[in-house]
């Protein structure tokens, strides 16, 4: 009973919330780097919230089904063809043995989740199934998803689909406006390179991908030219000494020399998984005590 | 000791903003204090150099609650029980693994012999733990070889090089790009899923290297 991949997918790992408590001695969280997305998949099938999961980055993935099972993708907008019919995303699909699934090109979006019915039985590795390959930690032997792999899951029969209300579908836009707490080093950034910080449009540029994200912009300059190696947080915002912002993200590593103005916003971080280089980025400062309302909020959703 | 916002959900120490013995110790203590605290809804607690990173559950705390218990119950007067570890790490310091021992030679003037020795009779302390899982950033280096980070990094640093940059050394856990200079190689693991620490070391250890000859790495299991 298992899911095959048929094709050679450019980058696709098995994720899930993460793996925390070894940041101390240098593993990254890891972990989904959309969890709107993946809460909502699981949520879809019935799952345990903090099931493990499929994260596609790159178009096109296909796979074949040994058993009858339900699967349920979110994310990115992407063709999805089910023995080359066309079907949708944020909903569940049935499939029966023989089934040949496609994960086609990516329309609006960079991610794609995908999961199956009381998740893939494979073994968490230091309490989570996140694949960190440089870590050799997690997923299946630690690496992104090959050709021939074979995926174990339960069998299941008969299901009712569930589709995710229209209204509640996220809208992956041109411009991002990223929420960021003041945090770290921010009194080391004059008043006139903070205001210029929130007001600049940033762009996203290629150097994106599951560690961070590159923006480019008006360069932000910072009074210090380095610090003390210090635990960095998800979402903190770097400004080396170019003064091009990196936003760190799931596998980011866990301690670091640069001056960090702020952090963004764990749930804006989640938009920003789904952006493409290009994509315009605003800041918008906001509290402690509002940021913290928001992810509440956030997380109380799924419950 | 201040307390500052790092991020939604977590929160860092600062006790200097240097590198510093004194500091460290403040930095350990404080580390020591408040795992003994065990605190429920903290989620990672990251020291390093002059700081801790403490992750928690915004379920739990906001952020002035935790930054006041955390006022309230880190007491850096009174010294916490220490069981830190010193761990002897086997190192063979031959040129076809010190990579960098005879241009260090070349450099400081010192005869390879000297240099080994330098490196291997001094205890150093784990001041920080990141860069790949159980490199550890260990100090302090003697001045004569404190030699820093290469020019043009190399691609690949073999898996257990013994390494210096400035007056830090550390162990490559795995093989890694790398700028450091490279003095000898041990088959010492310094990041081991059979452990259930998955690293045998913390911050606040110390560290002391152990020359041994090639026949002894290769029955350690060490690779050329």
């Amino acid at each position: 009973m298992s899911l095959e991949i048929i094709n050679t997918p450019i980058f696709a790992t098995i994720q899930d919330k993460g793996r925390f408590s070894y940041t101390h001695i240098g593993v990254t969280h890891a972990g989904v780097m959309d969890e709107y997305a993946y809460y909502i998949a699981n949520m879809l099938l019935g799952n345990k919230k903090d099931e493990n999961i499929i994260e596609i980055a790159f178009s096109n993935v296909e796979f074949k089904a040994n058993t009858n099972t339900q699967i349920a993708v979110t994310g990115a907008f992407c063709e999805i063809f089910i023995n080359n019919e066309a079907k949708n995303s944020w909903q569940t699909h049935n499939l029966k043995v023989g089934d040949i699934v496609k994960i086609g090109k990516f329309l609006e979006g960079s991610k794609v989740y995908l999961a199956v019915k009381d998740g893939f039985k494979i073994k968490k590795e230091f309490g989570s199934y996140s694949t960190t390959i440089k870590e050799n930690l997690g997923g299946l032997n630690a690496n992104r998803l090959q050709k021939g792999d074979v995926l174990k899951i339960n069998s299941h029969n008969l299901f009712h689909t569930s589709r995710l209300k229209k209204s509640f579908h996220p809208k992956y836009e041109d411009t991002l406006l990223l929420r960021v707490v003041l945090s770290y080093q921010d009194e080391y950034f004059s008043d006139k390179e903070k205001q210029k910080f929130f007001s600049s449009e940033f762009t996203v540029s290629n150097e994106f991908n599951r560690m961070g994200c590159k923006l480019k912009g008006e360069a932000i300059k910072c009074d210090i030219d380095g610090i003390v190696s210090e635990g960095i947080s998800f979402g903190a915002i770097q400004i080396p000494s170019d003064g091009q912002p990196i936003i760190l993200l799931k596998d980011r590593q866990t301690i670091g020399g640069y001056p960090k103005i702020g952090s963004v916003l764990s749930i804006d971080c989640f938009k920003l998984a789904q952006a493409k280089p290009n994509t315009k980025i605003r800041f918008k400062q906001i509290s402690i005590e509002k940021a913290q309302k928001k992810l509440k909020e956030f997380y109380n959703s799924f419950n | 000791m201040k307390i500052k916002v790092a991020s939604v959900d977590s929160l860092i120490i600062y006790f200097g903003d240097k590198i510093d013995k004194d500091i460290a110790k403040k930095v350990k203590n404080a580390y020591l204090c408040i795992k003994k605290l065990n605190l429920d809804g903290i989620i990672e607690i990251v020291p390093s150099y002059t700081s801790i990173l403490i992750t928690y559950d915004i379920f739990t705390y906001d952020y002035e609650t935790i930054k006041i218990k955390l006022e309230e119950l880190i007491n850096l007067d009174e010294t916490q029980e220490d069981n830190s570890k010193l761990i002897t790490i086997d190192v063979y310091y031959g040129t076809e693994v010190g990579l960098d021992l005879q241009s260090m030679s070349e450099k400081t003037g010192l005869s390879i012999e000297q240099i080994i020795k330098i490196h291997s009779e001094k205890t150093y302390d784990v001041y920080a733990i990141g860069f790949l899982p159980g490199f550890g950033y260990l100090a302090s280096v003697d001045d004569r070889i404190a030699l820093p980070r290469l020019s043009t990094p190399r691609k690949s640093i073999p898996k257990g090089s013994v390494a210096i940059a400035n007056t830090q050394t550390a162990v490559y856990p795995q093989a890694s790009p790398g700028g450091w200079n490279i003095v000898g190689r041990t088959a010492f693991d310094f990041f081991d899923k059979n452990l259930e620490t998955l690293s045998p070391i913390s911050v606040g250890d110390r560290v002391k290297f152990n020359p041994i000859s090639k026949e002894q790495f290769l029955k350690q299991g060490g690779v050329l």
